[in-house]
Parts: structure tokens; C-alpha cells; sequence
């Protein structure tokens, strides 16, 4: 758990990050959202102590982070930033196995999550092992950045816009990955991006900060419906707020049961989302959809009149 | 205009078309210069000065009629040089100056009387310049093959080989070769005078280099006062500086005994190494200091991100991405040394200086040559072999 009581951090005259209170319960994914210079990047930054807080205080695990050694604090801390960071000179298996041979483990321990990680990650042995950080593309490094953080196995994570430099489809797939091996491995991840569909994508709590201050902060839902004021709206995308809202419902969670009437044509996994569900509509100039399960076999019925009506319905985050 | 007109033509094409206005004019002086200026001179001893002979009387009708078709072959190919046309040409060139001994060879059948024992043949004018143009064209050509650094090295090093083997074998009469067998040990010796001099200048440059690097790092405020005096230091001319540390050092080795018995004195080795460090310093740091500077901070900040300590980040990160830059550093240093320890001859610190200033001396230009030639080479293979270092050593083994 990482906790953030009333930190500030000034430099020089100027405040960059003004008193912010925070809690990241364990196994939770928290994104930090903004326009750049919002002192996100430099919350992150005070938790594995690269800056030192002015203010206030940062627990994490229960203790104060100023009671640790800052170097022993990084090491279990898993760090992603955006342009990789990767070493140069080191082939990408190495590059991988750094902090586990920081922690001095046997170096068949390493060798062994090494290539555990790199399958992980989509990254056969083989073919990448040796080779060299600029051999790689932009994704490809961004997976390796991603195995470097967490080859120590911690349990914490901070990633700085680790997609921020992909091209769209890359950072799609990527988001789509970091999501599969968050619910499979629960880490607590702190997460700051510029991008509020990213965020809306993957987090579980979100943070919205201006100028130094957090401005609101909730699950992604909460803030789709109550948006704290005119800016967190706008950041949400303004009239696209609904269709942001709807991507995050299941329509499994606004089906009717099979009625008596002839199933319509159109078919929908039960775990897509609502938006997929009003673009099929739109698609196929229907407003009933039939719902099947993963096997094709209908198992319900979605009307445009009743996600219409139930759209103000605190009804199901998938996520909560 | 049609259509086919307005579009452009494709350059790949044209270009390889398009006559290389390099080689054409470089052979075109090379033939002005065989058939214009004297090939060798040939003196009957010593102290006369030679008379200088053309191509056609020092190679014979039959071989200048050789070179003179080479260098047409050179040009000839020049005019469309496509990929292969260059190869051709490379072979040519190389052809040439792995003929250029055998050409002396037979100057020496046809100008010296067997019964001349003293007689002695000199490299003329044309011999230089010709020699001179092979080397550009070979430059060009690497350029226009896209060949690596270590290729024109091979191929100097086996045309080297060749001049080398003749020099043994069959050119006694050449004047150089004159020259080394009246003083071979002395050569001998003096070359490792020389690399020993510049070796142990460069080292203790290095180190002193780092240190101040590293501490220039840390204050800030001395960076600006130790490149104020360093780059003060450069512009002292070397002569000068020899000089000025005559008189402070002959000084302490009367007054301080100690230091006498290290072996300071006036003259000899120890001014020449403290001149030479100090020439060599500014290079060194300079190079050291940006060199350890400019290694991305993105990389950098992730080091500690992963929680690498201070130490780990220089010795792992920081040196071994700087090292590419800092051996250019050294590359730079060495070969300024290797020159500038000729001048240390001046004041008995011995070394291949001493061939060029007693040649100087004597009027005895072949002497000078026995002194610079091998400065040259040693300033050659120092700069190809540490360039190739540090090429070798380029993050990732590329980039």
C-alpha cells in the first residue's frame, strides 16, 4: 500500500506538487492524469525517492520511505519511463536481469526469470535475447522496459508514460497487454499519463491533477458521471463523456433476459462493452442486439431504450 | 513537353554516368608529374648532390611506358565508373604503388656503375608527388566503395611489405636504405626512444586526465580555471616550452638533490615528458570531460531509477558508454605526441627527432627522412588501430 499525506514539493520559489493526499490500497492501479507540467510525473518521481519531497509524508508499506535506503527502496520498486531507458551497451537479456543481479541472486535465478519474462512479454529468447537495445522498435524496447521492472518481482510499480512515445496501434496493444498481466499478477501500479483514455482504460482509481493540486479523484466511472468541475469534464472529452462511460459497462450488465419476441439478428459477446454494443447498432440499423456467450450461444437481450434509460444507473464497473 | 520529359531522371542512373571529376584530374597530374618532373637523383657519394633523371631514363623506355598506362587505365575508367569500374580502379592504384619500389630497382641497374660503391640514388620530386596522389586516390576510392576503416590499412600494410622486402633485398644504393645501415642500432634505438617517451606521456596523460576530469565534475568552478590554463598551455609553441623549462629545472636539480638523483635536469627526458604532458592534457580532459558528460541523462536517471548505487552507475553505465568518445581522446593525444616528441630531440631527450634535426644539420635530406618517415607511420598505425578501438567498442557493437 502507498500512502501520500500532505506532500509538497517545492523547487527553489516555485510549488510543483501542493499538498496531495493519496491512498493506493495493494494490488490496485492508480493513474496519475494531467496536462504536462501538473507535478504528476514528479509525484511519481518522490516514491522511489529520485526527488525528495518537501512536505507531508510518504508510507509505503507502513513505514515512512525516508526510513528506508533510498537505493534498497528502488530496488523493489519496479520503474518504467517513457523513452525506456534501456542501457545501450547491455544485449536486452542483461538489460532485464539488472536488478536481480543488484539483489545478487545466483545467476542461474536470473538467467531462469530472465527468460521467464521475456515469454511473458512476448519476446522469444531466441530471437531477442542478444540483441541490442537499438535493434529493437519502439514496442519491443517498451516490453523489455517493462520486463526490466518487473524481473525483482515487486510489488509496486511506477510507471512514467511508459506509452507515451508508441505509435497508436503499438500503445493499444501494449495497454492491452500491461491490463492482461495486471489482473493476472495484482501489483500496485502507479501510473502517470497524459492520455485520459489510457487511464480510463486501466485504471482502477484516478487521479486528476492541475497546477501542483489533485482536482478530483475516484474511479473511472465516478469521475464519467460527476465530473468535479469544467476542466476534469473537459479532460474526460467533454460530449464524448457517454460514449467514454459506456466503453467501460459490460453489456452483460444491462441484458434483459431471452424474451419471447424473435432474437434479433445482430450478436454481441456478453463481455464487450457498451460502446461496441451502440456502434453495432448504429452499424447495423437495429436497436435490440442479441447477447451470446463465448461459445455463440445467445443468453440475452440488449435494447437501445434500456441502455438509454439505465445510463444514469450506478450499474456494474467491471473493475470494482 | 511530354510528359516523360517533365518527369525527373533518376539519379542513380546519372550518377553512375557521370564521369569522377576526382580521379580524372589526380591522374592527369600524375602523368603531368611522371613525364615533367625528375624521378630520382643519383649522386656518386654522400656529399655531392645528385642529378636528377626523368621516368623515361630512370625506369626505361619499358617501364615508364607501364606507369604511364596505368595512370590511362585510371582515367580511362574514371569516365564511367560504375561499382565495378571502381574495383578496377582500386587494383589499379594498388598496382601502382606495389610497383613503385620495383621502379627503383631498376633505376639502380641502369644508373649506378657497378664499380660505384659510395653511389647513392634519391627519391625526385615526381617519385613524392606521384606517391603522394596514389594515397588521395586511394582515400577517394575508399569513399566511393564504401569500404571500413580497416581495409586501405590492410592494404598499406601489404604494399608497405612489398616496399619493405625490396628495400632489403635489392636496394642498397637507395640513399634511405643508406642511411639506416650506417646507424641501423641507432635506429633501433631511437624508435624506442620515441614510443617510449610518447608512451609514457600518454599514460600518465590519461590518468591525469581522468582525475581532473572527474574533479572538474564535481567543482564546477574549476572547470573554467583548468581549461583557462590548459588551453594556455596548447598555445605556447612547443620550441618555447622546451625552452622555458630549461631554466626552473636546472635549478631544482642543483638545489634539490633528491630530485636530481630522479633524474631531473635541464635537458633529456624529464622537461621533454612534462612538456609533452602538458601538450597533451588539454586534448585528454577535453575529451574525457564531454566524453563522461554526454551520456544520455534518460539512461542515466534510469540507473538509479533501478536502484543502482553511485559507484555501479560510473563504473557500469556512465565509463563504458563514455569510453567510445574518450578514446578518441587518446587517439587524438597519441598522435599529437608522436609528433611533438620529434621536437624533444632539441634538447636530448633523443627519439627519430634526432635523425630529422642531424639531417637538417648535414643538409642530408634522406637522413631527415629516415627520421620522419617512420614518425608518419607510427602516427598512422596509432590512429587506425586505436579508431578501430574505439569503433569496436561502440554501444551495442554499432550505432
Amino acid at each position: 500500500m502507498i500512502e501520500l499525506a500532505h506532500v509538497s514539493k517545492r523547487f527553489g520559489s516555485e510549488i510543483a506538487v501542493n499538498d496531495i493526499s493519496l491512498r493506493i490500497p495493494k494490488g490496485k492501479f492508480c493513474a496519475l492524469v494531467g496536462t504536462s507540467g501538473c507535478g504528476k510525473s514528479t509525484t511519481l518521481r518522490m516514491i522511489n525517492r529520485l526527488i525528495a519531497h518537501s512536505e507531508g509524508e510518504i508510507i509505503l508499506d507502513g513505514a515512512s520511505i525516508e526510513t528506508y535506503d533510498p537505493v534498497k527502496l528502488r530496488r523493489r520498486i519496479g520503474y518504467v519511463i517513457q523513452h525506456t531507458g534501456l542501457f545501450p551497451h547491455w544485449s536486452v537479456a542483461r538489460n532485464i536481469g539488472l536488478v536481480p543481479r543488484l539483489l545478487k541472486w545466483p545467476s542461474i535465478d536470473v538467467q531462469a526469470r530472465v527468460e521467464e519474462l521475456m515469454q511473458l512479454l512476448g519476446l522469444p529468447v531466441e530471437e531477442f535475447g542478444h540483441k541490442y537495445p537499438h535493434q529493437l522498435s519502439g514496442g519491443q524496447a517498451q516490453r523489455v522496459g517493462v520486463a526490466r521492472a518487473l524481473a525483482a518481482n515487486p510489488d509496486i510499480m511506477l510507471m512514467d508514460e511508459p506509452f507515451g512515445a508508441l505509435d497508436p496501434i503499438t500503445r493499444e496493444k501494449l495497454q492491452d497487454e500491461l491490463a492482461k498481466l495486471q489482473a493476472r499478477m495484482h501489483k500496485t501500479i502507479v501510473f502517470v499519463t497524459h492520455d485520459m483514455d489510457e487511464a480510463l482504460k486501466l485504471a482502477d482509481h484516478l487521479v486528476v491533477m492541475r497546477d501542483g493540486r489533485i482536482v478530483q479523484q475516484g474511479s473511472p466511472l465516478a469521475l464519467l458521471k460527476h465530473p468535479a468541475d469544467p476542466f476534469v469534464e473537459s479532460l474526460l472529452g467533454g460530449l464524448e463523456r457517454g460514449l467514454k462511460q459506456a466503453a467501460l459497462t459490460r453489456v452483460k450488465d444491462h441484458m434483459n433476459s431471452l424474451g419471447s419476441a424473435l432474437p434479433a439478428q445482430s450478436r454481441i459477446p456478453a463481455d464487450f462493452s457498451l460502446r461496441q454494443a451502440l456502434s453495432m447498432m448504429l452499424r447495423d440499423h437495429s436497436d435490440r442486439l442479441t447477447v451470446v456467450d463465448q461459445h455463440d450461444v445467445p443468453v440475452g437481450e440488449l435494447s437501445l431504450r434500456k441502455i438509454v434509460k439505465e445510463a444514469h444507473l450506478d450499474k456494474g464497473n467491471s473493475r470494482e | 513537353m511530354s510528359l516523360r520529359d517533365a518527369l525527373p531522371t533518376p539519379r542513380i542512373h546519372r550518377d553512375g554516368l557521370n564521369p569522377n571529376a576526382v580521379l580524372i584530374s589526380l591522374s592527369i597530374v600524375m602523368l603531368a608529374a611522371f613525364w615533367t618532373l625528375d624521378m630520382v637523383s643519383m649522386a656518386p657519394n654522400r656529399i655531392v648532390l645528385g642529378t636528377g633523371y626523368s621516368a623515361p631514363a630512370a625506369f626505361g623506355w619499358p617501364g615508364a611506358l607501364l606507369a604511364t598506362l596505368l595512370f590511362c587505365a585510371i582515367s580511362f575508367l574514371a569516365w564511367q565508373p560504375s561499382q565495378r569500374h571502381y574495383q578496377a580502379l582500386l587494383a589499379a592504384v594498388v598496382m601502382l604503388m606495389a610497383l613503385m619500389p620495383f621502379g627503383l630497382i631498376v633505376s639502380s641497374f641502369l644508373l649506378i656503375e657497378p664499380e660505384l660503391a659510395q653511389a647513392r640514388l634519391g627519391l625526385g620530386a615526381g617519385y613524392w608527388v606521384t606517391l603522394f596522389i596514389l594515397l588521395l586516390c586511394l582515400v577517394e576510392l575508399r569513399l566511393r566503395l564504401n569500404l571500413t576503416r580497416l581495409w586501405p590499412t590492410l592494404l598499406l600494410s601489404g604494399i608497405a611489405l612489398v616496399w619493405w622486402l625490396c628495400a632489403t633485398l635489392w636496394l642498397d644504393s637507395l640513399a634511405l636504405v643508406q642511411e639506416f645501415k650506417a646507424r641501423d642500432q641507432l635506429f633501433l634505438r631511437a624508435v624506442g626512444q620515441h614510443m617510449t617517451l610518447v608512451g609514457i606521456a600518454v599514460s600518465v596523460s590519461i590518468v591525469l586526465g581522468l582525475a581532473l576530469a572527474l574533479l572538474m565534475r564535481r567543482y564546477a568552478r574549476l572547470q573554467k580555471v583548468a581549461f583557462t590554463v590548459l588551453n594556455f598551455l596548447q598555445t605556447i609553441p612547443s620550441i618555447a616550452l622546451f625552452g622555458l623549462l630549461l631554466a626552473p629545472l636546472a635549478w631544482l636539480a642543483v638545489n634539490v638533490p633528491f630530485l636530481a638523483k630522479l633524474g631531473v635536469s635541464g635537458i633529456g627526458t624529464t622537461p621533454a615528458l612534462i612538456a609533452l604532458i602538458a601538450y597533451s592534457l588539454l586534448p585528454m580532459v577535453r575529451n574525457t570531460y564531454t566524453a563522461l558528460e554526454e551520456v544520455s541523462p534518460v539512461t542515466l536517471e534510469a540507473a538509479k531509477g533501478m536502484g543502482m548505487r553511485a559507484s555501479q552507475r560510473f563504473w557500469q553505465v556512465r565509463l563504458p558508454l563514455a569510453l567510445p568518445v574518450l578514446l578518441e581522446g587518446v587517439r587524438i593525444t597519441t598522435v599529437q605526441a608522436i609528433g611533438l616528441t620529434a621536437v624533444a630531440a632539441l634538447i636530448g631527450a633523443g627519439g627519430l627527432g634526432t635523425f630529422i634535426f642531424q639531417g637538417l644539420g648535414q643538409a642530408a635530406m634522406d637522413m631527415v627522412l629516415l627520421g620522419a618517415l617512420p614518425i608518419l607511420m607510427l602516427a598512422l598505425v596509432v590512429d587506425a588501430g586505436l579508431g578501430a578501438l574505439a569503433e569496436a567498442l561502440r554501444p551495442g557493437g554499432a550505432r
